[in-house]
């Protein structure tokens, strides 16, 4: 059988990375004696996809992950015992039962929104803010350069993943709501978005101070925004 | 400036700190298992120090047996701290943070006891970094009453002379042994009041612990060392190592902590046995564990489901120094393949020696979960290996490698040493026609993508084995060999790797040094070394700088010739095996003649069954090769 749980990743374990916490699932599930499923081959590993790596040091209230289990069990026990194993930081939110044949949810899964906090090095008004705002979503492309480790430099174009982008100013903070479209040949880092929106507007943003916060995974279609557990 | 509190300082790490270092998660703590007391209600609170990143601390043994054992204490709470790697250090520099614990993130200065594990030499300079990080002053000497008392064991504490200036008390040997005891002593100091001094005097009586400020040295004109004495009447002249007598009952943790980042050896570790009377000349492990002690199957397979069950790791590993040798392997790892095989648990057996290898138990592993071969046959010829008493022939080499090749392995690695005493050119070549000859064997055996990789590293000798009065070979003829045998084992089928001379030079120096070198090492660290044992963060030129500017000359250390009767800076260390053994050893190694394994023959009284009044204790009762 196949569940589809919703978790979120909270507090300190936002510093585990994406394949870490893949293995940190694998170990709870073990744990909890729950009976996975593996692949077969060489090196058998659990049969388990996680939804949209989220950026190591991002918070994420909620995100999701397919398990196939080799044995029948109501998904409301799977969800007792996993959450007695789970670590501090991460929390099963929601647990269904799936029919086998549901698309992955890589391949469905295409916007997610942020929220995001970001220090004001010198105090920023509203009205500027929104001027630059209007000019940066106006432009027909939003050029920038992404580093890649083992790609090197890539010339992106940041306006076709951009589906919305707000913000509010206060004292301190310059607080943001992004939207953004994931797809087959990846998204934009929000970190990436403020850089550019920065560098655009001359905003004194200290971007080293950022702080990222996933507000949801979406399926949207014509009519609106869908969660994954509704099917 | 003022004091940071600790949520300042959480705020400040989660921040501004950790989205800008690489592996946070070395620096988060609160992992799976993890232990977190009260810290009002503990009497005596430690920090377990390890001198290098989280991911090697973590998947050091030691590390785990004794957080677990002393956090079993309900009085005593200890908790972790690791060197940070360079891009943390510097973020903590600059917004001022101590180093802090992993559990309650408090910086070490609040700790009662910081205690260091020495593994490896290299790691000296971090000692110094963390201690200078943690704002608690280097020098013994210079700690006030209110600084943590700062201690050190492991391996390495068997020359403790190098750190001699920097720590309070050396635990020697097994410290599960007498650490809980010092635990004891020191909250009972707390309780009385006594001061550093008292409780230095009233520790160096428990046995197994070695003050070094209640010695003195001097020295020869020549360098070499003079005289060694206790400067009171009250503590012993030579410190013995403490030992684990019944290793089946001994305290082993079953519910480890679960990194939540990869770490070098992730699974669940069993220690099968401990010591390894083989005899291997170079290895200080061999000499320093003594004797044997193996544990029970059914204690095995206890702790093995114990630890599955808390750890969900997918991997148990049979460790210990020679796990081939365990007389009850077979079934073990039987057992456990049966019982976990089809949960997807594997088991991996990291240290087998060629002539115990079996093909059989190596296939029974590999049901789970296919890993390489590696193999150690340590010198390229017969009389090399004689001369080490790596008792493995060429023969052993030939069949485990066909019998691997024809079972479906396609590729071995293959260790050697070079720079060995009475070391000759055939040796070398010996090297390189060995691995040609396993490739060979791997292409008659069908195996069409063989891959054999030779690795050699440069020999260090060390104290307290038959090689202790034994030169390491200086650089540039170690370099002319590595770079001869890279010329020869350019073949498609061999990749050959080879460990940074200059490291193992300085290993040497340390490995063999004495008090002296504690000035050399301030120096190192004042001038940035750390991490010495990463090959690119090495700063060989800041080292010899510092040994000059110390008015040293390492190669007084590392490549002189001791004589039997000199006094050698490790004497008052008692590892239980006799020095006139070592001789006797390192004499029959000169005329090249072997000395055989004491579990199934006579003994040949090292002495460390009779000084410490220890038995060699097999469970199985059944042979080993020999």
């Amino acid at each position: 059988m196949r569940i589809r749980a919703a978790f979120a990743k909270q507090d300190a374990a936002k510093f585990i990375g994406h394949l870490d916490l893949t293995k940190v699932f694998e170990r709870a599930m073990r744990r909890a004696e729950l009976p996975m499923a593996f692949s077969e081959g060489f090196n058998p590993h659990p049969k388990m996809s996680f939804g949209s790596a989220l950026a190591l040091g991002a918070t994420s209230v909620r995100e999701y992950v397919d398990i196939d289990l080799a044995e029948e069990m109501p998904p409301q026990e799977f969800g007792t015992r996993l959450t007695e194993q789970l670590p501090p930081g991460i929390a099963l939110l929601e647990v269904k039962e799936i029919p086998m044949y549901t698309k992955a949810l890589m391949a469905v899964l295409n916007c997610t929104c942020y929220q995001i906090k970001v220090p004001l090095l010198l105090p920023l008004t509203q009205a500027k803010f929104t001027e630059v705002l209007q000019r940066f979503v106006g432009q027909d492309s939003i050029p920038y350069v992404r580093y890649a480790k083992n790609k090197g430099r890539q010339d992106k174009d940041l306006k076709p993943y951009l589906r919305k982008l707000s913000g509010q100013v206060s004292a301190e903070w310059l607080e943001l709501e992004l939207e953004v479209v994931l797809g087959n040949q990846g998204s934009v880092k929000p970190v990436e978005v403020v850089a550019v929106l920065r560098e655009f507007g001359d905003l004194p943003l200290d971007v080293d101070g950022i702080r990222v916060h996933r507000n949801g995974i979406f399926i949207c279609d014509g009519q609106g925004m869908k969660s994954p557990m509704d099917l | 400036m003022a004091e940071l509190t600790h949520a300042q300082i959480w705020q400040v790490m989660e921040s501004r700190i950790l989205p800008k270092v690489i592996k946070p998660a070395r620096y988060i703590g609160n992992e799976w298992n993890a232990v977190h007391k009260d810290w009002q209600q503990a009497e005596v609170k430690m920090a377990f120090a390890f001198p290098d990143v989280y991911e090697v601390g973590m998947s050091h043994l030691g590390t785990r047996i004794l957080y677990h054992l002393v956090n079993s204490y309900d009085n005593y709470v200890m908790e972790r701290v690791f060197a940070p790697w360079i891009d943390m250090e510097e973020q903590m520099r600059r917004y001022e943070i101590p180093l802090l614990s992993l559990e309650s993130g408090r910086p070490l200065r609040d700790f009662d006891v910081v205690g260091f594990t020495l593994q490896y030499e290299m790691s000296y300079s971090n000692i110094l970094n963390m201690l200078d990080l943690s704002g608690i002053p280097l020098y013994s000497a210079e700690r006030s009453e209110q600084d943590p008392l700062i201690i050190a064991g492991g391996p390495c504490a068997y020359n403790p002379e190098p750190l001699a200036d920097f720590i309070d008390m050396f635990l020697i040997g097994e410290s599960e042994e007498q650490l809980p005891e010092l635990l004891a002593l020191i909250s009972q100091g707390k309780q009385q009041g006594w001061d550093k001094a008292t409780l230095l005097a009233r520790a160096a009586a428990i046995g197994g612990i070695y003050v070094p400020s209640f010695y003195s040295v001097e020295y020869q004109a020549d360098g070499r060392i003079k005289a060694f004495k206790p400067v009171r009447d009250d503590v012993p002249a030579t410190i013995s190592k403490r030992i684990v007598r019944d290793l089946d009952q001994a305290y082993f943790p079953e519910a480890a902590i679960v990194p939540a980042m990869e770490i070098v050896h992730d699974r669940v570790m069993l220690e099968v046995l401990r010591g390894c009377s083989r005899g291997c000349r170079f290895c200080q492990a061999g000499m320093l564990y003594r004797p044997v002690r193996e544990r029970t199957p059914e204690t095995l397979l206890r702790q093995a489901q114990a630890q599955l069950a808390a750890t969900g790791y997918d991997e148990v590993a049979l460790t210990s120094l020679s796990t081939g040798d365990y007389t009850c392997v077979q079934p073990v790892v039987t057992t456990l393949v049966q019982e976990y095989g089809a949960k997807g648990v594997g088991v991996s057996l990291p240290s087998l020696r060629i002539d115990s290898f079996d093909v059989g138990l190596a296939e029974e592993v590999q049901k789970v979960r296919k890993t390489g071969l590696t193999f150690a046959p340590e010198a390229g010829t017969q009389r090399l290996r004689d001369v080490i008493n790596k008792n493995v022939s060429e023969e052993d080499l030939i069949r485990t490698a066909r019998s691997a090749f024809s079972k479906g392995w396609s590729s071995i690695k293959l260790y050697f040493m070079i720079g060995l005493p009475t070391e000759e050119q055939a040796d070398i070549e010996g090297i390189a026609a060995l691995a040609k000859k396993v490739a060979d064997i791997g292409i008659e055996a069908g195996r069409r993508n063989v891959t054999v990789t030779v690795s050699t590293s440069s020999f260090v000798p060390k104290p307290h084995t038959p090689f202790q009065w034994e030169p390491q070979e200086n650089i540039p003829s170690l370099r002319a060999k590595q770079e001869y045998l890279r010329g020869k084992l350019r073949d498609r089928r061999i990749r050959y790797k080879w460990h940074d001379s200059e490291t193992s030079f300085l290993e040497a120096v340390f490995a063999k040094g004495d008090r002296r070198l504690g000035k050399a090492l301030a120096i190192a660290h004042s001038k940035g070394c750390k991490f010495d044992g990463w090959s690119e963060q090495f700063k060989n030129a800041a080292w010899l700088e510092a040994l000059q500017e110390a008015g040293l000359d390492p190669h007084f250390y590392a490549n002189r010739v001791l004589e039997y009767d000199e006094l050698l800076p490790w004497d008052h260390i008692d590892s239980g095996v006799s020095k006139r053994f070592l001789a006797a050893e390192h004499q029959k190694a000169i005329k090249g003649t072997t000395t055989s394994d004491c579990r199934h023959n006579d003994c040949y009284v090292c002495g460390v069954c009779q000084e410490l009044d220890v038995k060699i204790d097999l469970k199985g009762g059944g042979t080993v090769a020999n």
